[in-house]
């Protein structure tokens, strides 16, 4: 790729200084991000995934100006995040999930203008495209009602209007369907997925799975600071490509008939156990669909229940990367 | 992009929308208006017919009348500069407004210019009413010079409110000393009675204070008896309320640089 990335880190740092204690203040450092490397090519819808804590927050508010780095470089369109912050305000835009950061007295279209304004949208610009962003998202015909007459995913589809306002060619947004029920979560995935396809740059963070794995092209694995995984979702399923599995019931089989079970290539571990007449086996492998082909062979003329199998998803994956000796940043300071 | 004069447009574009959303945000019901519109000229009405009991003395009169309208008017100015931002941090929106491309200060100009026109309107109101209703407490009015007066005040406390907001914006402890700081601004200044009664380290902190200056020229412009330096008073108080501008120059710069290290903006 010869063209600039959209967004890049460069051994990015963010230390937080805060005191505690009301008598003997005490300074106490926290460190949420420790040398962070990214590349996100243009046009690209990028997950960041990680647990409560990891620097994902961290990350999209200093990508949008609202921090600075300790020292790395963060580079959204070519402009630094920490010197350019004018330039680069105005040509990006970001939402952070939740309820917050709307004026919930005043009607959906005043917040809209309101922004539109202090994004310095021309006015002849903005006539045309705050009605646009109304249907867009659903919300033609309550755009007058207060926003606190919304319901959670009303609010959040305002949120993500006044992120596109300025037409933004890279939008940040972190933990977007937080609190929205699953219609709403969706619904939101579709028209970001929309925004990527036609060309923005997207930058999400999430701690859902099947979300990531969704709509993503490309993803990060943060923990602690630190990046531990990145590549498309199918490419990070395969750091656990062993952990498929296969299950299924028989009664009375003797145990012997499982050896030619555990010979077959790809096969990880056969575990065994009791429930109530029968008897449940666990087959964790690479590659289940393989394995279920070849059950007939094995365990002939055995009669085979409730034989389910499940190819590893993201989520193992993930359980694996953030489960990898933890350090636990939230407990130490 | 864009040649300078796009851009001036742009951010006074940008002051305007937030002098209006300060607006909207305050008149969002009708019994907002009992705030700024009834109660002030209740209260007058109120203390007009104590004062003007006959064997008051005149200036005591003058004060009473004037005195409740300026408190009425800084502190509706003034708080629109604390409490504004304090209500923008609860809201979330602080953060929003922060990270758009229209400096900080531009947005509070516009907030403050409504927290100015209100207070203005809860000042009006009781003024006029006093000198139509109880003219004879008013006789010596100089309307040019008292119109004068007014405005260059206005001026003050719209420059201490542009300097004092940063404050709450950055420190949180700033916010709980706003009340000590707005009676203290009334009691320093003079708006209920005359600087002279006051100790004199006090009356020396109050010659720093642009409001002082201006107070002293309002109420000499209802009254006969001189000395009246008005030219010297307006300068002392335009004077005055320029230097605060130019400590809120570093000031925005400082808070601009503050809330980017600490993520401050953010925190409820
Ligand atoms: N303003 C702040 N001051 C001090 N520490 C902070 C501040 N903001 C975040 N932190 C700390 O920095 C670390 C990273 O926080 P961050 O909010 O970036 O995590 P996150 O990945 O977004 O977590 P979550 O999934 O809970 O949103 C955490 O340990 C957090 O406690
Ligand atoms: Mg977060």
């Amino acid at each position: 790729m010869t063209t600039n990335p959209a967004i890049e880190a460069r051994q990015l740092r963010k230390t937080y200084t805060t005191t505690r204690g009301v008598f003997r203040r005490e300074r106490v450092e926290r460190a949420a991000l420790r040398g962070v490397d990214l590349k996100i090519a243009k046009g690209e819808l990028f997950g960041l995934l990680g647990p409560n804590g990891a620097g994902k927050t961290t990350m999209v508010k200093i990508f949008t100006t609202l921090l600075l780095p300790a020292s790395g470089t963060a580079l959204v369109l070519g402009l630094d995040a920490v010197k350019d912050q004018w330039a680069l305000r105005k040509r990006i835009g970001f939402v952070f999930g939740g309820e917050r950061g709307l004026y919930w007295r005043l009607s959906g279209l005043d917040n809209l203008r309101y922004f539109a304004d202090l994004y310095r949208v021309p006015p002849e610009v903005s006539r045309r495209r705050i009605p646009e962003l109304l249907e867009r998202l659903d919300l033609a015909g309550r755009e007058k009602d207060r926003v606190e007459l919304y319901s959670r995913g009303m609010k959040q589809r305002l949120h993500l209007a006044r992120g596109l306002l300025n037409d933004p060619e890279v939008l940040f947004l972190d933990e977007p369907t937080i609190g929205l029920d699953p219609v709403g979560a969706r619904e939101l995935r579709v028209i970001v997925r929309e925004l990527a396809d036609a060309g923005k740059t997207v930058f999400l963070t999430t701690h859902y799975m099947f979300e990531a794995d969704a709509i993503c092209d490309r993803l990060a694995v943060i923990r602690d600071g630190v990046i531990v995984a990145e590549g498309t979702p199918s490419s990070i399923k395969t750091l656990v490509h062993d952990q498929g599995i296969v299950e299924f019931e028989v009664v009375g089989m003797p145990v012997e008939r499982l050896a030619g079970l555990r010979s077959l290539p790809g096969v990880r571990s056969v575990a065994i156990s009791e429930h109530e007449l029968a008897q449940v086996v666990t087959v964790h492998c690479a590659r289940p669909a393989d394995v279920m082909t070849r059950l007939g062979v094995i365990l002939d003329g055995i009669k085979l229940e409730k034989v389910s199998s499940r190819e590893p998803t993201l989520e193992d994956a993930y359980v694996q990367l953030i489960g990898e000796n933890p350090t636990n940043s939230e407990a130490s300071p | 992009m864009g040649t300078p004069g796009v851009a001036v447009t742009g951010l006074a574009r940008a002051a305007f929308s937030a002098f209006r959303v300060s607006i909207r945000l305050r008149v969002i019901s009708p019994w907002a208006y009992l705030n700024w519109l009834v109660f002030p000229v209740l209260f007058a009405a109120v203390g007009l017919y104590v004062l003007s009991s006959p064997g008051a003395a005149s200036s005591h009169v003058v004060y009473g009348v004037l005195g409740g309208g300026l408190i009425g008017y800084w502190s509706v100015a003034y708080l629109e500069g604390g409490n504004g931002i304090q209500e923008e941090r609860w809201n979330g929106t602080l953060e929003q407004i922060f990270a758009t491309p229209t400096p900080l200060w531009v947005i509070l100009l516009g907030k403050i210019c409504g927290g100015l026109l209100f207070g203005l309107l809860a000042f009006l109101p009781t003024a006029a009413f006093a000198y139509v209703g109880f003219h004879a407490v008013l006789p010596a009015l100089d309307g040019g010079r008292f119109v004068i007066s007014l405005g260059v005040l206005t001026l003050s406390f719209f420059c201490i409110a542009l300097t004092l907001t940063p404050l709450f914006a950055l420190w949180r402890w700033a916010f709980s000393m706003l009340n000590g700081f707005e009676l203290g601004v009334y009691v320093l200044c003079g708006f209920m009675f005359p600087v002279a009664v006051l100790a004199p380290w006090a009356q020396g902190v109050a010659g720093f204070l642009a409001p002082t200056w201006a107070v002293r020229a309002l109420y000499a412009s209802t009254l006969a008896e001189g000395p009246h330096n008005f030219a010297t008073w307006w300068l002392a108080t335009i004077g005055l309320s320029l230097a605060y501008l130019a400590g809120a120059y570093f000031l925005y710069a400082l808070v601009e640089r503050r809330a980017r290290m600490s993520g401050q903006l953010a925190l409820a």
